[in-house]
């Protein structure tokens, strides 16, 4: 499979607000405008550098005003999960309709999901994600279209794999172990396998602790040349391979099964494109919006067979520190992932994935980390790949 | 759609005003058509005879453009089931008894499937694999498919 970009872009800037379940008083593009210079400014690029954007939200037009960048060239917008912002970024790099892109994503809790930002006057009326909604519509229940067909799917595997949900109580309890180390993250506090099986049902058989957190914050990155990245402050990281997957069923309720959806079509093209693959990466990020989409993912990926995950999981337990640990040495979403450190469709694991690369993790650097591989994305319509690798 | 002329007695009109709330086009009118006469409509191309669902303007196996809204059995098993203890309002429905949604593969053809919820089915017997059929209730002053026990497979006897 050709990958002729391979190695030739690189992420040289990243910003984050950080994530909270309370941020008050602050619009959603204030928090984007706040990460988005934070990244410039980290990768000691100047605003007139800046000749490119890849958005999620705020549209790109806004954003260029609001910063002041006088020249853009190549703009796009509606990436999410945050992989789409990187190939959309990498390919003007790569391509020359830009030099230097700007890419960030901003979450805003919905008043639907959040009895705090239900209480915010201002956010009266947003829709999923802090969304604009289009026209009312009706919401009947009956239905898995969106976020509720990940307990649809999870009830399949637990049907299918005879299996109980220890496996996704080991996603859930390594996450929270992990994100105790993350000033970004919105929830640090521990969180034992009690816990986790005490927590009140929402989506059976997926509870509370199964769902990723709904946070107000945002990440923010900028990208260019491998060439320029070498004369710019930061260790460059290198897009060594990057990917989305549709098959030909993507409806919730449509997909041909556990056994063939959009995660498969991400692992073949991955796999064919990069020279890294498991198990010799250093950092693993499979995405965790929902735990049966980390039980996806590695099954998927190939590092046990399906059904298998609860069982690898507890073989690669790192019982001292309570998280996942593959073979003594790879860590799985060090900073806490959607679950702990907030639902961020991806943005939060690249943003770590950086960091540790750079060797700029603190308390949670990774020695030596020198590769990753993330699997952003779930099922339907948005599985994605990535291998990031330090030059 | 619509070639068939299957439910031509509702005008356009009339159908809209049905359903105020709900995005209808030109590819999925017909399917909605069919819920006013207490009949599921889905996607099924004249030219293979392949069926899909949600509608689509033409057929994903063979690329023709002759698709009829047709009605199918309304046979079918359990294959996906959540039970909601929270979710979006609708009348009817509170969540102090957890709401079953259900995603049902329908005998037509395999993988080809419809979610709605079981009603009439105690929740223990309520499982991934039960053989349902085809019911409706009404909501919003329309009718709305549901699914029931197969009485042959246990379920309640016809009221």
């Amino acid at each position: 499979m050709r990958n002729p970009v391979k190695d030739k872009v690189a992420i040289v800037g990243v910003g984050s607000t950080g994530f909270r379940r309370n941020i008050e008083g602050r619009s959603r593009n204030s928090l984007a405008v706040e990460a988005s210079i934070a990244a410039i400014r980290d990768s000691g690029l100047r605003r007139e550098d800046i000749d490119g954007i890849s958005a999620s939200s705020p549209a790109p037009g806004y954003m260029a005003s609001a910063l002041g960048l006088p020249s853009v060239t190549h703009y796009t917008s509606g990436h999410v999960p945050f992989v789409f912002a990187i190939v959309d970024a990498m390919n003007a790099v790569f391509s020359g309709s830009a030099e230097c892109v700007l890419l960030y994503h901003s979450v805003y809790r919905a008043p639907a999901i959040s009895a705090s930002a239900a209480r915010d006057p201002f956010r009266r009326g947003l829709g999923f994600g802090g969304s604009i909604p289009p026209v009312p519509s009706r919401t009947d229940p009956e239905s898995v279209a969106g976020a509720v067909g990940y307990a649809a799917w999870a009830s399949r595997y637990l049907h299918e794999y005879n299996v109980g949900r220890e496996g996704f109580a080991r996603v859930a309890v390594s996450d929270r172990s992990n994100a105790a180390a993350n000033p970004l993250a919105a929830v640090r506090e521990p969180m034992t396998f009690d816990d986790y099986y005490a927590a009140r049902m929402v989506r059976e058989p997926l509870s509370l602790f199964d769902m990723d957190v709904p946070v107000d914050g945002a990440d923010a990155f900028v990208i260019t040349t491998a060439e320029r990245a070498r004369d710019l402050p930061n260790p460059p990281v290198l897009i060594h391979a990057a990917t989305a997957g549709l098959t030909d069923r993507n409806e919730e309720d449509q997909i041909p099964g556990l056994r063939r959806h959009g995660q498969h079509v991400v692992v073949e093209s991955l796999r064919a494109k990069s020279d890294i693959w498991i198990p010799d990466v250093d950092l693993y990020f499979p995405y965790d919006g929902f735990t049966i989409i980390t039980l996806s993912w590695i099954e998927n990926t190939g590092w046990c067979a399906p059904g298998e995950a609860g069982d690898f999981l507890k073989q690669h337990w790192d019982e001292p520190r309570h998280r996942i640990l593959i073979n003594g040495r790879i860590p799985v979403n060090p900073h806490g992932g959607a679950l702990s450190e907030g639902g961020t469709q991806g943005s939060g694991h690249i943003r770590e994935a950086v960091t540790q690369l750079r060797g700029q993790a603190g308390p949670r650097q990774v020695p030596g980390a020198k590769t990753a591989l993330l699997t952003p994305g779930g099922f339907f319509f948005n599985a994605q790949g990535l291998v990031l690798r330090a030059e | 759609m619509g070639k068939a002329g299957l439910v031509a007695a509702i005008s356009d009109a009339e159908l809209l005003a049905r359903f105020p709330d709900t995005w209808i086009s030109h590819d999925n009118k017909e399917f909605y058509r069919g819920w006013l006469e207490e009949r599921l409509l889905l996607n099924r191309c004249r030219a293979c005879g392949y069926w899909q669902h949600p509608p689509k303007p033409v057929c994903r196996n063979c690329w023709s453009d002759d698709v009829e809204a047709a009605a199918v059995s309304g046979r079918g098993t359990v294959h996906l089931l959540i039970r909601l203890h929270q979710g979006p309002p609708a009348p009817g429905v509170d969540y102090a008894t957890p709401l079953p949604v259900a995603t049902i593969e329908l005998e037509e053809q395999p993988g080809l499937r419809y979610t709605s919820t079981v009603v009439n089915c105690p929740p223990e017997r309520l499982d991934i694999g039960l053989p349902v059929r085809l019911a409706w209730t009404e909501r919003y002053g329309a009718p709305f498919p549901v699914f029931e026990p197969r009485p042959d497979f246990g379920g309640e006897a016809d009221a």
